[in-house]
């Protein structure tokens, strides 16, 4: 019952949308005017690179809505911006589907990648906006997203199987004791039984066991 | 418009400068440490200390700018950022020292709430109160202007209201969610809730697109005086003497340095101290927090709530004793199990969290109680005998801390 693992997307596939700042700063606030022109080459750098852009959003309140439309493989947010508060907002409501969120820093210390991976934070900080540094560290986002989602996914696989054994022998069991057949003979006709009523076997079990408890 | 900022910022700068200069006369011996050079010399000397801006930064800010971190051997660098998220994963991963930060955000990094998870620490209470709820002009045309009449008008005129804040686990969003509720609003199911960056309520608001917001000052104030909101209710309203911003940091990091995070909480305690002694204080904090390398905004839209002196947008004024307070005689800082317990019982009403945790062990690891009693003795400050306090909040319903899960079951709207 091992789910496969998704096959890696090709980059230029992804669908990939930029959470910008405020795209028309005020004047007077030199952070912003930086934050924006960051963010400018960035986009530059990813449309050169024939990343698939399918859109620019500001940290507004239409963030979350927009984002639940487009649904995209994965967002790209500045690491020094306010946009990133609107984002964890979406991290929070959506945080039963996760998706790779990548920070970018122009932080030339790459030390704090590691850091910030071994830590847990929910993203990667690396070091630099320039064109060609862009495509690795996408890549090596989006590969180890996958991973954590493989482990994530066996993890819940695990846990699924172990209970439905556990549903499959309480009703071998209730069989064995109602109708005095043996493990193997009990088994049998709850797989054949799942076969004609093209069911999963942990269903039938369920079945069974309801049934069983409603009549006492 | 421009031309007249620029104009305020030279002047503000310069009254910066003489704010320093009369600090440097105000501590006599500067250069003479307090700590006793040996045993409990700080092991780090120089420290970074996260900060957004808002007024009520101005403890960590004027504890560097008066230079009374140098008194007890450390050296305070604070740090612009311009995210919570962005102070949360600095914490995390040890590129800040420590933060002012919201309550709620460390307790949620503590239990890992949708993020990363690591072991942290309230060292103590930055201020208490100055934090308001805005609702739209628009809104207040309709009669929407207090917690009641808003429900009316929502009931009323039936369409999606959304109301905002600044971090999904932080003191606003309870703020909002709370004084909502208190009104007979579900914050989630009568309205839409979600996070916005402080500077952008405004703008936000002004296009239409929000009908109210939590934010700490000076944001709720320059709603009012570009004149697109008003005040519906301050936090003090709420809760008087509310907790909001901590002085936060990781747990590793008080294990590692448990001299210089003393050092650095004395400094703190005693830039507080300097700010609430006095109106000229207050003047000479304002000036220097406005500036554009802290929290960028006009003198004037921080001045008026610092001094108490409240209007509401709609032609009311008031002088508020329960201001924001960064000191009180030592009242606002002690790091009340019973108010880091009640963000958790927030967290659970909401869905934050999904099952009750262990409210009282997770207070007892993250406030650093024993560390705060010595710090505040070694300065006589005084410390109230019990971990827990009484408060009373704007619904009358009253939080001591003594069963915090029946408390969070207790509320008929919640998640």
């Amino acid at each position: 019952m091992k789910a496969p693992l998704r096959p890696a997307i090709p980059s230029t596939t992804l669908r990939i949308v930029i959470v910008a700042p405020d795209l028309a700063p005020d004047a007077s606030d030199p952070d912003a005017g930086t934050e924006a022109e960051r963010s400018r080459a960035l986009r530059i750098g990813l449309l050169e690179h024939g990343y698939n852009i399918v859109a620019v959003l500001p940290a507004d309140v239409f963030l979350p809505d927009r984002l639940a439309q487009i649904a995209p493989d994965m967002i790209i947010v500045d690491a020094e911006s306010q946009a990133r508060d609107t984002l964890e907002h979406v991290v929070m409501a959506t945080r039963e589907e996760r998706r790779p969120i990548v920070l970018f820093t122009n932080d030339d210390d790459t030390t704090h990648v590691g850091a910030a991976i071994a830590a847990g934070v929910t993203a990667y900080v690396v070091a630099g906006l320039a064109p060609e540094r862009v495509k690795p560290v996408l890549d090596v986002a989006m590969a180890r997203f996958q991973h954590e989602e493989g482990l994530r996914r066996e993890l819940a696989d695990a846990r699924t199987e172990l209970s439905d054994r556990k549903l499959i022998d309480r009703a071998k069991a209730l069989l064995i004791r109602h109708h005095g057949l043996s493990e193997e003979e009990a088994y049998a006709r709850l797989r054949r039984t799942a076969m004609e009523k093209r069911l999963k076997l942990a269903d039938v079990a369920q079945r069974l066991i309801d049934v069983s408890d409603l009549l006492g | 418009m421009t031309i007249d900022r620029k104009a305020h910022m030279s002047r503000r700068t310069v009254i910066k400068a003489a704010a320093a200069t009369s600090a440097a006369g105000l501590v006599p011996g500067l250069n003479t440490a307090v700590y006793a050079a040996g045993s409990d010399k700080p092991e780090k000397e120089e420290v970074r200390i996260g900060f957004i801006p808002l007024t009520d930064c101005a403890s960590v800010v004027m504890a560097s700018v008066l230079g009374f971190d140098k008194k007890y051997g450390v050296k305070i660098i604070p740090t612009k950022e311009a995210s919570w998220a962005g102070v949360r994963d600095k914490l995390v991963n040890g590129e800040l020292d420590m933060a002012h930060v919201l309550y709620g955000l460390i307790y949620g990094v503590h239990l890992g709430i949708a993020g990363p998870k690591k072991d942290m620490a309230v060292l103590m209470t930055l201020n208490n109160n100055g934090q308001a709820i805005t609702l739209s002009k628009k809104l207040a045309d309709k009669g929407a202007v207090d917690g009641p009449s808003l429900a009316k008008v929502m009931a009323a005129e039936k369409r999606e209201y959304t109301f905002a804040q600044t971090f999904p686990t932080g003191t606003h969003a309870m703020w909002i969610y709370y004084w909502l509720a208190s009104a007979g609003i579900n914050p989630f199911k009568d309205a839409k809730a979600i996070t916005v960056p402080p500077p952008q309520m405004v703008a936000n608001m002004r296009v239409g697109n929000m009908d109210g917001f939590c934010v700490g000052e000076p944001w709720g104030h320059r709603a009012i005086m570009d004149g697109i909101g008003i005040t519906a209710v301050t936090t003090q309203d709420i809760w008087k003497d509310h907790p909001e911003k901590v002085l936060g940091t990781t747990g590793d990091f008080v294990k590692k340095y448990p001299n210089t995070t003393r050092a650095v909480m004395m400094a703190i305690l005693e830039a507080g101290r300097w700010i609430d002694a006095g109106l000229q204080n207050k003047m000479k904090m304002a000036e220097t927090v406005a500036d554009k390398s802290y929290v960028n905004t006009g003198v004037d839209a921080i001045n008026q709530r610092i001094l108490g002196r409240y209007q509401n947008g709609l032609g009311k004024t008031w002088d508020d004793p329960n201001h924001m307070k960064f000191f009180n005689d030592g009242a606002v800082n002690f790091p009340y199990l019973s108010d880091g317990m009640w963000f958790l019982t927030q967290h659970k009403r909401w869905g934050l969290i999904k099952e009750h945790p262990d409210y009282l062990n997770v207070a007892k690891q993250i406030n650093q109680i024993d560390l705060y009693k010595s710090v505040a003795s070694a300065m006589k400050i005084s410390v109230p005998k019990d971990v827990m306090r009484t408060s009373k909040l704007i619904d009358g319903v009253v939080w001591d801390g003594k069963d915090p899960k029946k408390y969070a079951d207790g509320f008929a709207i919640k998640a």
